[in-house]
């Protein structure tokens, strides 16, 4: 892996002489100061080779009907159940950009009618999570503080259970690689949006840091330290995924712009 | 010809053509449709299906049958003709062979005695009352083992749809197959005893799909969770030309300057069809539109006939209520009247998975729907559709989307795609790909 600030640092000596010469330059959302032409089309060392992952659903045992069973389910349940009702939510309702931010949240809302719960849960951002088993903590938490605080909300019954599933992914390889910026802003274009959810979102608990592909790739292998990190504070939940690829190509056509 | 009265027309008036009969006492020209089934269109290739679910999703099904590719897989239910499993194996199997992967399909054979025990099996699996003898089970049973000796299992993968065919498992430890039960009835109720009977067999597979979570029974195999789905190309979902809409509205008296608001249903008392009667009145009362309820035909059915004249009178010649009994080779007619409505409406008391609303869903209609079945997994209240839980839910639905056309023009936006990403033909495919991978370990 190359050192990227050491050649960012050296490109932004390159970059300098290219202003005297009168070329445009970046406005700095590359750390590097590179002219935009050789921003687009700088070869990474390692190519971006885009990717998707396919799920298949699996009904688990575990079912609630009301928040003590949801709090033993939540204990009890696969980690692939979590995954499924968190992470995989913002993919299978893509299209949405309001109140879905994971099925528990949506079921405390509308199914048991537990408003302040389901606006706790809503209010859970999976990026903040690296492995599912902090998520899982956190989930419990919440459930556990909300029936303390509220201890009549035990005997709420939902109108329809909570049926736990879990999913089983492959990975799958799309026909698209990268080698520079230009390249990857076009494949960002055409990938489909399961594809951005398994860079932009899933890719925390496959790296277990709290970043993404795309960060990754374009820090390490571009130096665009800074539009890295502004694809980072994208809002995931109020927009749809379509939204967010439409979000990460306006920021990186603003950094070489 | 003029259509004058409200009398159910009993004889087609002219030959080749069915008299789709609207019941309003306004006066209309009598609807006319072939009397006979046309001709079924070439089934759609899977190259077809670009236009609709985009290169990057038909790459990603060509790869996930890489892994499958070559192997063999037998499809067996109960039915070659009629009834929703034998229209989905129809389109599944000519799709997975052009993904080489070589599937072919076979039906049981048995007689009348052990078709009449497995029609009670399905009444009781639903919850119905039922006495399972021990004369049930040996008729089952002797057709069972015919089935198994006329038939041979040397595929990599055996799929048995639905419980008729479950005995076959059988066969299982001569072959080294996968064996996969593809439950397509709702196994929440089931009567005790026929399901004790069963689930022996049941567990004996590598793994059961079932088509809700709320469908499915505790089971000792994983159970995949595989939702129905429409064909987007077949003749029912297909894009229309505008003009033929419009000639479909106007053969059925449909006015399309004014909002229409559409439930297809066969004439059933759990489809609720008097409860939508109900509803339309409250809410015409302040928002104006045409109700059209077209059902499936209730000639060869006395209690569908019987719901037919409850509608009407419920109905009470009332001219902006348009009921039509139409054959069941209405498939382009039906499309046509979703496309042209409004808002669509699926009122049931019960319902199964519901797929007249994942149609309605798919056509980008608002769509206002009873929260029982597998509907609130297409309708996510206020997100894809409208959930109602009564008469006057279901009117106020009616008259809040009418007077907020942004709102229902999202909400049937969203229901599009929540049908793109999760009920259709070619979702369906993928999922098979991904259980047949997953089943060999590939």
């Amino acid at each position: 892996m190359k050192n990227a600030v050491s050649e960012a640092n050296a490109l932004g000596c390159a970059s300098h002489d290219s202003r005297q010469n009168g070329q445009k330059m970046s406005d700095g959302l590359g750390d590097a100061m590179i002219p935009t032409t050789d921003l687009m089309t700088r070869s990474a060392s390692t190519p971006f080779e885009f990717k998707a992952a396919a799920h298949l659903l699996f009904i688990e045992r575990e079912q609630a009907s009301n928040l003590p069973g949801l709090l033993d389910a939540l204990r009890s349940c696969p980690e692939d159940s979590i995954f499924q009702h968190t992470f995989r939510t913002l993919e299978e309702h893509h299209f949405i950009k309001e109140g879905f931010s994971n099925d528990f949240a949506h079921w405390a809302y509308s199914d048991l009618s537990v408003v302040g719960l389901g606006e706790r849960l809503a209010s859970l951002d999976v990026r903040e999570f690296t492995s599912l088993s902090s998520l899982r903590s956190r989930l419990i938490q919440i459930v556990e503080d909300f029936i303390d605080q509220n201890p009549k909300a035990r005997e709420n019954r939902a109108e329809s259970p909570f049926y736990f599933c879990s999913s089983k992914a492959v990975v799958l390889p799309v026909q698209l690689r990268a080698n520079n910026l230009a390249d990857f802003i076009e494949g960002l274009k055409q990938v489909s949006v399961h594809s951005i959810h398994y860079h932009f979102i899933e890719a925390r608990l496959r790296r277990k840091l709290e970043t993404n592909d795309f960060s990754l790739w374009l820090q390490i292998e571009l130096g665009l330290s800074r539009a890295a990190s502004l694809l980072n504070h994208i809002d995931i939940y109020t927009s749809t995924l379509e939204g967010v690829r439409r979000k990460i190509v306006q920021i990186l056509q603003n950094a070489t712009a | 010809m003029e259509e004058t009265g409200r009398s159910i027309p009993a004889q087609p008036e002219s030959p080749g053509h069915f008299q789709a009969k609207p019941a309003q006492v306004r006066e209309r020209r009598k609807p006319s449709i072939s009397e006979t089934p046309p001709l079924a269109p070439p089934p759609p290739q899977l190259a077809d299906y670009e236009s609709i679910i985009g290169k990057s999703q038909l790459d990603e099904l060509r790869f996930l049958a890489g892994a499958v590719r070559g192997k063999t897989v037998k499809m067996v239910n109960s039915t070659a003709l009629g009834g929703g499993v034998a229209e989905m194996l129809n389109r599944l199997v000519p799709l997975l062979g052009e993904l080489e992967v070589k599937a072919g399909w076979e039906v049981i054979t048995g007689g009348n005695d052990f078709f009449e025990v497995t029609k009670g099996f399905h009444n009781a699996l639903h919850g119905g009352e039922y006495t399972l003898t021990q004369q049930a089970r040996d008729v089952f049973m002797l057709h069972t083992e015919q089935n198994r000796q006329r038939m041979s299992f040397e595929e990599d993968f055996v799929v048995i749809h639905d419980p008729q065919p479950a005995g076959l498992i059988a066969s299982k430890p001569d072959h080294s197959a996968r064996w996969v039960w593809r439950c397509h009835i709702d196994l929440s109720n089931p009567n005790a005893e026929v399901w004790r009977f069963l689930q022996p067999m049941v567990e004996r597979y590598d793994s059961a799909v079932f088509s809700s979570p709320a469908f499915a029974r505790q089971l000792a195999i994983p159970q995949a969770l595989f939702y129905p789905c429409i064909d987007p190309l077949s003749e029912k979902n297909k894009e229309l030309d505008e003009s033929y809409i419009q000639e479909v509205c106007d053969n059925f008296g449909v006015d399309r300057s004014r909002p229409i608001v559409t439930q297809i249903s066969r004439f059933d008392r759990l489809k609720d069809p008097v409860g939508v009667i109900q509803a339309c009145k409250m809410a015409q009362k302040y928002v104006d539109f045409q109700l059209v309820l077209a059902g499936g035909s209730a000639a060869d059915d006395p209690e569908g006939a019987v719901v037919l004249r409850e509608v009407m009178e419920a109905a009470d010649e009332d001219p902006d209520i348009i009921i039509l009994d139409l054959p069941p080779w209405s498939a382009l007619e039906i499309n046509a009247l979703q496309r042209a409505s409004t808002i669509i409406v699926q009122k049931s008391l019960k319902e199964g998975f519901g797929l007249t609303v994942t149609e309605g869903l798919w056509k980008g209609k608002p769509t206002i729907a009873s929260a029982v079945g597998g509907i609130p997994a297409q309708v996510i209240d206020k997100l894809t559709g409208g959930l109602v839980h009564s008469v006057e839910g279901c009117a106020y639905q009616i008259r809040y989307l009418l007077t907020h056309p942004d709102f229902a023009l999202q909400l049937g936006r969203n229901g599009r795609e929540h049908v793109k990403e999760n009920f259709l033909m070619t979702t369906n495919v993928r999922r098979w790909l991904l259980l047949f991978r997953i089943l060999s370990g590939a």
